[in-house]
């Protein structure tokens, strides 16, 4: 077969192989300098998609700005006076001057559009100037809380929070800008306590810790599997070989990414720790190699007969694992494409290497120097093997108990499975004591909520939202929406008419309503866009008044926040029937929109990585059968893994959705080595007769002991380097972590209990036909 | 060598001794672009046009009468025709140097006149890309003006005035003004921001000779940031009509006079 021709050539001629392996890693390492990074969940979807056309139109209709940062300013003992307002106009002030800032928007109480009238003299102005003192504070006090305007927007009904909106120009850097804000706020000092937000905040938030992530828990996963493997193979030099292949994957799916000029994306920033992981599937050729070298003294006969019998099972746990990744490929979201290419070609190359690279790093050892460790290396002595006996004893041994067990835990996880709820809350994404989920809370708590969702109303009759049937049905939607618990705020054009009527009536609170006829609410709004910030009125109607925008302001970034935001507005329309329609949009929109496109795309590649695994166990075994038993352990450990999601009440978020597609070909690898190294071993002892299960159970246990024990390694390996992201500062990376050391022991453990106890209770079935 | 020194003395002296000031640059410009004749008349088409290309348009009449020189008191009374809506609505600004307007505005609906507050004259004009100030002046003692340099700019040769503003109430942080040699007209100007940069510039596209006034027929002024700007277009314009002074009233707001308006 050409494999081995392959390893023949590697074992022959080693020093080639080796340099020609690392010319092409130099290769791959020249790339490196153009890598960019992109953590906008924005550019999850391509521009093209329709949210994003939708949204960018919305945007450019009523001027809106896509990114805004919020600093909250918070005093215990109420933020109206002298001191605080001082501190509010002069941070104010600074923002302005910073490069980015859309200063022309920048709200704030020295900047927001004030309408009152003073001694019947009507005034359109910034609130206020300069902070005020005595009699002044009582009346802008007055001023503010009469203000529906400005109630949960600028001040928190309690008058202890208020808040600077500063909009960035497109392009702006949202770091420097944030970074530029905090040495403002800390100048400012004093008793209030400021919390800077908004979503640039949190992106560049997010990638900085992702860098941080590379830079620092890539290398220290990979240092953590290298302890292990050193402490495993009692040896330096094994390790050295197990991590150059590793590292050297790492550097090609790395650098042909970055040269295809694909930025690095949340998802893609994990590849480094998912390929290390995967790499460690070479451990098998090792573990073997070790057994080999004590049986054989001769090196060389050593590595080709390793790899014939550990060659099989590792082309098949390669190909499903690139199976599994490479069902991403059918994601719309595009870095999640760009994910699981980066790792299916990483894990073929993978491949490659085991059957090339390796031998070749192999046939340079001095062998000598490893005979203190492989003396050891005998399943009768070794405690390892010795445990993973018993444990293939618990299923041969007690199969029906074992069964039952698996069949009621399987019953308990599919309950678990259940209760899961599907959602996405980006902030969520931050540890609870992190700054970013602090100030988010903080506002969320004192202001209308952080989270912006749009919906708009088309009509399609220029003029018509100055009518007073479209503003009174705008005020009763508002309302509507102001029901439901998620939403903090709403503003529309309609609270602007209200005001200016009530204003003009001596400031009458009677007349705090919609005028009754078209062209005094036309003359309003001229009256208002006469002195007002043109902004004000172009962000809630469009130019033709055909469209009006009514800004929703969420509590929560629970995307179902969003979801109850439309059903309400359809339920309002069903039962108001009017000549418009109504469209969500904004932030909110978008991260619902790509929250269910990432769950369906994921549900699709599921299902294709769950055909496709099938396919390649069936045809690896060259029965169905086989395939079906190679199958329990996978899906029993994805039962038990979502059941335990399912019960902790961890929401179905993207991290889980994107791991369940993978999973599924790294969690069958360990089934495919168990089922073709024993099926080798048993025509090897040449067992055939289904009714004797003495030869059987004696093959099992050989199995769980020998190729068991490369499976042991492999998880714990995996298992290390994974664990190391328990630690990451963001929640995306701990639940990665945390899901893959977990399929990883479960599945080693239960391919260990499972296949025995499977194999000895269908033998018949398994042996019986041929 | 003498004769060289003499030439080059000679080509220096006279920029030294005939050069204007910028307060004078200042000074006429501001009688050529705001106070031209004792009375003036036009009906002015505003388009605000939106960064998506979006228009509102605004169409009104505007007529100004002098009290005083250059620099002096000005009345100016408005009459709106566009939008739709606001038909015969009136507005009234009574300018006076070193303080606050007053600003009337009659709104047809109410049948009321109200009083306008007019503390910032940096605000939008009926929510154009000018402010007030653009269409009715600043006060030239709040700024400081240099000269910074001639320029030719379309066929004209121009002064270019640098006006930074004494007090940091403004927008913007300084302007440079393109002021016309003949005509003292300003044929570009550009405002920059607090940070220095370049946000909002003002033109001249057209210029017409309205009875001996060189006038300003068509200008616009965009906003860079926002992407926004307006077009304005001037016609009718007509100069010493001889408006009395009662159009300035109340009264007139509510039932201007047709012969002014039209």
């Amino acid at each position: 077969m050409k494999k081995f021709s392959l390893v023949e050539f590697s074992v022959g001629h080693p020093r080639l192989v080796v340099a020609i392996a690392v010319l092409i890693t130099l290769g791959f390492l020249t790339q490196f300098p153009k890598i960019r990074t992109d953590t906008n969940p924005k550019n999850m979807l391509p521009p093209t998609s329709d949210v994003r056309v939708w949204n960018d139109e919305v945007e450019k209709t009523f001027g809106l700005y896509e990114d805004m940062i919020v600093v909250g300013i918070a005093n215990e003992a109420g933020i109206l006076n002298e001191g605080t307002l001082g501190k509010v106009v002069h941070i104010t002030d600074e923002a302005l001057r910073i490069k980015g800032v859309a200063a022309r928007d920048v709200n704030s109480f020295s900047t927001i559009t004030n309408v009152t009238a003073e001694a019947g003299v009507l005034r359109i102005a910034p609130l206020m100037a300069e902070p005020p003192a005595g009699p002044d504070l009582e009346n802008l006090r007055k001023n503010l809380f009469e203000n529906p305007l400005f109630v949960n927007r600028i001040i928190s009904a309690d008058g202890k929070t208020t808040a600077v909106y500063i909009p960035l120009e497109k392009g702006a850097n949202g770091k420097e800008i944030a970074d530029r804000l905090r040495d403002i706020v800390n100048k400012e000092g004093g008793p209030e306590k400021y919390y800077i937000t908004g979503d640039p905040v949190a992106r560049d938030t997010f990638g900085s810790e992702m860098f941080k992530l590379m830079g620092i828990f890539s290398p220290i996963s990979g240092m953590v599997m290298f302890a292990a493997a050193c402490i495993m193979f009692r040896s330096f030099l094994f390790p050295v070989f197990i991590m150059m292949p590793a590292m050297m994957i790492i550097i090609w799916s790395m650098g042909l990414l970055i040269g295809m000029g694909f930025p690095i994306h949340i998802m893609s920033s994990m590849s480094p720790v998912f390929l290390m992981a995967i790499a460690t599937d070479s451990i098998h050729i090792f573990n073997e190699f070790y057994f080999r070298c004590r049986e054989k003294k001769d090196k060389r006969a050593a590595i080709i007969e390793t790899m014939k019998a550990v060659g099989t099972p590792l082309i098949y746990t390669d190909i499903t694992t690139a199976a599994g990744f490479a069902s991403l490929l059918f994601a719309n979201i595009i870095p999640v494409k760009v994910f699981g290419f980066g790792i299916a070609f990483g894990t073929l190359a993978l491949l490659l290497s085991s059957f090339t690279l390796v031998p070749a790093l192999l046939t340079l050892i001095d062998i000598e120097k490893l005979k203190s460790a492989y003396e050891k290396e005998d399943i009768r002595v070794s405690k390892t093997s010795f445990f993973l006996q018993r444990l293939g004893g618990l299923g041969t041994g007690r199969p029906k108990t074992v069964a039952v067990i698996g069949l009621i835990l399987c019953i308990v996880a599919i309950i678990g499975i259940t209760k899961i709820t599907v959602n996405n809350n980006m902030v969520e994404w931050f540890k609870k004591d992190s700054d970013v989920r602090t100030a988010d809370s903080v506002i969320n708590r004192a202001l209308g909520g952080t989270s912006l969702g749009y919906v708009v109303a088309i009509s399609d009759e220029d003029g018509y939202m100055k009518t007073p049937e479209a503003m009174r049905y705008i005020e009763g939607l508002q309302r509507h929406l102001e029901g439901l618990p998620a939403v903090g705020k709403t503003s529309s054009v309609v609270d602007y008419v209200k005001r200016i009527n009530r204003v003009l009536h001596d400031d009458d609170p009677k007349y705090d309503t919609v005028p009754d006829s078209k062209d005094e609410i036309g003359q309003y709004l001229f009256l208002f866009s006469m002195s007002a910030k043109s902004s004000d009125l172009d962000n809630v109607v469009d130019y033709p008044f055909g469209k009006a925008n009514i800004w929703v302001q969420l509590k929560s970034w629970d995307v179902a926040a969003m979801r109850s935001v439309i059903e309400a507005a359809n339920e309002y329309k069903a039962s108001h029937p009017e000549k418009f329609e109504l469209k969500p949009a904004g932030t909110a929109y978008f991260n619902l929109v790509w929250n269910d496109d990432v769950l369906w795309d994921m549900l699709k590649g599921f299902i294709v990585a769950l055909i496709a695994v099938f396919i390649i166990l069936a045809f690896n075994f060259r029965s169905v059968k086989w395939a079906v038993v190679g199958y329990v352990p996978l899906l029993f450990t994805i039962l038990l893994i979502y059941g335990a999601v399912g019960y902790m009440g961890k929401d179905f978020d993207m991290p889980i959705s994107v791991l369940s597609c993978l999973s599924l070909g790294m969690a069958v690898d360990f089934a495919i080595h168990f089922i073709s190294r024993l099926r080798q071993r048993l025509t090897e002892t040449g067992y055939g007769n289904p009714h004797e299960t003495k030869p059987l159970i004696e093959a099992l246990l050989w199995t769980a002991a020998r190729p068991g024990k490369g499976i042991m390694r492999n998880a714990v390996l995996f298992a290390s380097a994974f664990s190391v992201m328990l630690f990451a500062p963001l929640t995306p990376y701990i639940t990665v972590g945390a899901f893959i050391v977990s399929m990883m022991i479960l599945s080693a453990i239960l391919t260990m209990i499972y296949l025995p106890a499977m194999i000895v209770l269908f033998r018949r079935r398994l042996f019986g036909g041929g | 060598m003498l004769r060289y020194l003499v030439l080059l003395l000679a080509i220096l002296m006279p920029l030294k001794s005939l050069a204007i000031t910028p307060e004078e640059v200042m000074k006429n410009s501001q009688a050529a672009f705001l106070y031209p004749g004792r009375d003036f008349k036009a009906r002015v088409v505003m388009r605000l046009i939106s960064k998506s290309g979006s228009v509102r348009t605004r169409e009104l009449t505007m007529l100004r009468k002098n009290y005083g020189e250059t620099g002096g008191d000005q009345k100016y009374f408005m009459y709106f025709f566009q939008p739709a809506d606001v038909k015969d609505m009136t507005f009234m600004v009574y300018k006076y140097p070193g303080r606050d307007d007053d600003r009337w505005l009659f709104i047809p609906a109410l049948n009321m006149v109200r009083r306008i507050a007019a503390q910032d004259s940096r605000s939008s004009f009926v929510g154009s890309d000018f402010t007030y100030e653009d269409v009715s002046g600043r006060d030239l003692a709040d700024d400081s003006h240099e000269i910074v340099g001639e320029e030719k700019l379309g066929g004209a040769d121009c002064f270019v005035v640098k006006s930074t503003p004494k007090a940091g109430d403004t927008d913007y942080s300084h302007k440079l003004s393109w002021m016309d040699k003949k005509t003292f007209l300003p044929l570009k100007e550009e405002y920059f921001d607090k940070r220095g940069d370049l946000y909002k510039v003002f033109t001249a596209e057209e210029i017409k000779d309205v009875n001996g006034f060189p006038t300003i027929v068509k200008r616009t002024m965009k906003n860079l940031q926002s992407g926004h700007s307006t077009e304005t277009a001037f016609t009718k314009v007509d100069y010493n009509m001889g408006i009395e002074d009662s159009l300035f009233t109340e009264r007139y707001l509510k039932q201007p006079p047709r012969k002014w308006i039209e």
